[in-house]
């Protein structure tokens, strides 16, 4: 009981590492953008394809494969912001918020047109799961967890030293107040798009490896991020980072009383819990991303 | 043929309540559902199981019609306080968390098999001619419906819907009390939902949780936004222009040939997302835009 426990925790902790990055892109979005980008979560499907196609269409190593999806990854979240996003700057949140869906509808349809909807996976070499009493630990998952750790890191530095971050953080403050003192706010669009687009198409990879590939998976996944997110107070892509964690550990953990397939309703129980009681995110802050 | 044609005119008028229902919750009110289907599937569900039970049409239809009600005044009380982003997730939320409820709970639901020979009301008497016979009764019902909304449209609590809809500050100002009003429009529209899933449930009589996926939400939307939001012939306009478009992509087949099953469907999708987007950002007041209402004096 104890080991299982505690294996869940492990696989908890792995999934919250997943789960922090598009948590992180969905803050940041909306630290910029003002509104629920609900096309976050086919950003992680995108991902997960585009490094099927390098790593099992064109045989690429994956870490090359890794790189090159980030890569491109960060170009589709840069052109679905200008095709879809960029005609309707000045509207209401909630109608880009609907405007999302229906991106995000698009491109897990494109995904589906293409490669249909069984389940694929990518080709790793096989590596035996390190195994410490009852506890196993597949190599797979130290490396996923090991690498979105960095990337948290440094995208806090990013947000913190950097002149990009420190113009971020500027904008989603106060626009208008930023437009004045001469940041391009265009242009810091542009970069977060790339930016929250690479880091959610890096997670796609992570999905992939640690589950599977299909055109359904990113889209499963929104309530988690929304719940990260907003566990984490919003617009702070710092405690998004703790929000994740706390939802993968809960989902991973509600295993052991509630059917596997109830997972995501343990998000979604968090959100309504969070919005009711603590509308400010479980980590009292007030910063800005 | 004629058959096919009373069969997609049937589906048209199941949508075209749907659509009326999200009306009064958006277009009359602004409250934002993205977990439509949510209560599309209430609906149908308890129709169907109270019907497998042996109770009869009437009472199976009332006790969906308070039971989506009753999701839709529990799910607004607990969130309408929210900003509106975070209903559009608590919603889409709902009617996942739902049909998750509606896969894993064999011994109520059936699970993924769902429910079958949910019997169709008055069949044993009018065997010829069902189908014409339902489209009919649905039509009256349908009709019914838009005079009642009509009529609560041009009210004075209509007009009070409208104005949270624009204020909900002045609204409150002028004495009004929002939050239960929204309850209440919320609730109406969930119920609408519900009675439009009794007629889906019992024209089919079979349903299953993957016919309650939040693509019929973004349809729905469509419909709406496509019809003209706060405008009940919209709303009714809307649902046909959507069935139009969707049925007449389904004989694409006929002419591309690489497009079969899952690529058909893939595609249906593609273009109503597309279609939604160039709705929003080109023509968010649809065809037929809100009616002013003219002052008398």
């Amino acid at each position: 009981m104890a080991d299982q426990f505690l294996q869940f925790v492990l696989n908890g902790i792995v999934s919250g590492g997943i789960l922090a990055l598009p948590a992180i892109a969905f803050s940041l979005l909306h630290g910029i953008l003002g509104f629920s980008n609900f096309a976050i979560g086919t950003y992680i499907t995108a991902g997960a394809f585009i490094a099927y196609v390098a790593n099992v269409t064109l045989k690429l190593p994956i870490t090359i494969t890794f790189l090159l999806t980030m890569i491109l990854s960060g170009f589709l979240g840069v052109g679905v912001d200008q095709l879809a996003f960029r005609p309707m700057r000045q509207r209401r949140p909630l109608t880009l918020a609907i405007v999302s869906i229906g991106v995000s509808f698009i491109l897990e349809n494109m995904a589906r047109f293409i490669w249909g909807n069984e389940l694929r996976s990518y080709n790793l070499p096989v590596v035996r799961s390190m195994v410490w009493g009852g506890i196993r630990i597949g190599k797979e998952q130290l490396i996923i967890l090991f690498v979105s750790l960095i990337f948290m890191a440094l995208v806090q530095l990013l947000i913190k030293y950097s002149r990009l971050g420190k113009a971020m953080r500027a904008v989603a403050d106060n626009p208008m107040l930023a437009s004045v003192k001469g940041i391009d706010s265009e242009g810091i669009i542009l970069r977060t798009s790339y930016l929250g687009a690479a880091l959610t198409g890096a997670a796609g990879v992570m999905v992939g490896i640690d589950t599977a590939i299909d055109p359904t998976m990113g889209f499963k996944l929104i309530l988690s991020i929304f719940a990260s997110a907003i566990l984490g107070g919003i617009g702070s892509a710092t405690t998004a980072v703790g929000g994740a964690f706390c939802v993968g550990l809960a989902e991973e953990v509600s295993i052991i009383w509630l059917p596997a397939t109830y997972k995501s309703a343990i998000g979604f129980g968090m959100i309504v819990l969070v919005l009711l009681f603590r509308p400010a995110g479980l980590f009292r802050r007030t910063k800005v991303i | 043929m004629i058959n096919y044609l009373i069969a997609i005119l049937i589906f048209v008028m199941i949508y075209a309540i749907l659509s009326l229902g999200l009306n009064v919750q958006w277009g009359f009110t602004g409250l934002v559902n993205l977990g439509h289907v949510g209560f599309f599937a209430v609906g149908a569900y308890t129709s169907a199981i109270l019907a497998k039970l042996g109770f009869p049409f009437l009472f199976t239809l009332a006790a969906a019609m308070l039971m989506a009600a009753l999701f839709g005044t529990l799910l607004a009380l607990t969130t309408l306080r929210l900003k509106e982003d975070f209903l559009a997730i608590v919603t889409l939320g709902f009617s996942e968390i739902l049909r998750l409820f509606l896969l894993n709970e064999d011994w109520l639901t059936g699970g993924a098999n769902g429910i079958i020979a949910i019997p169709s009301p008055i069949r044993q008497y009018i065997v010829k001619y069902y189908d014409p016979f339902y489209l009919v009764m649905l039509a009256v019902v349908l009709a019914l419906l838009f005079l009642f909304l009509e009529r609560l449209r041009l009210s004075p609590y209509g007009r009070m819907l409208r104005a949270i809809r624009e204020d909900e500050l002045v609204a409150a100002t002028a004495g009004k009390n929002v939050f239960r009003s929204k309850v209440q429009a919320f609730t109406l529209g969930a119920a609408l939902a519900g009675l439009a899933g009794v007629f889906y449930a019992h024209y089919l009589s079979y349903i299953a949780p993957e016919m309650f996926v939040p693509l019929v939400t973004i349809n729905i939307w469509v419909a709406l936004i496509a019809g003209g939001s706060g405008n009940n012939k919209g709303a009714i306009l809307g649902a046909f222009v959507l069935m139009g478009f969707l049925e007449s992509t389904r004989f694409l087949k006929d002419f591309i040939p690489i497009l079969t099953g899952f690529r058909l469907a893939a595609v249906r999708e593609i273009l109503v997302g597309v279609f939604l987007i160039l709705l929003m950002i080109y023509r968010q007041e649809g065809v037929l835009p809100e009616e002013k209402i003219q002052q008398r004096n």
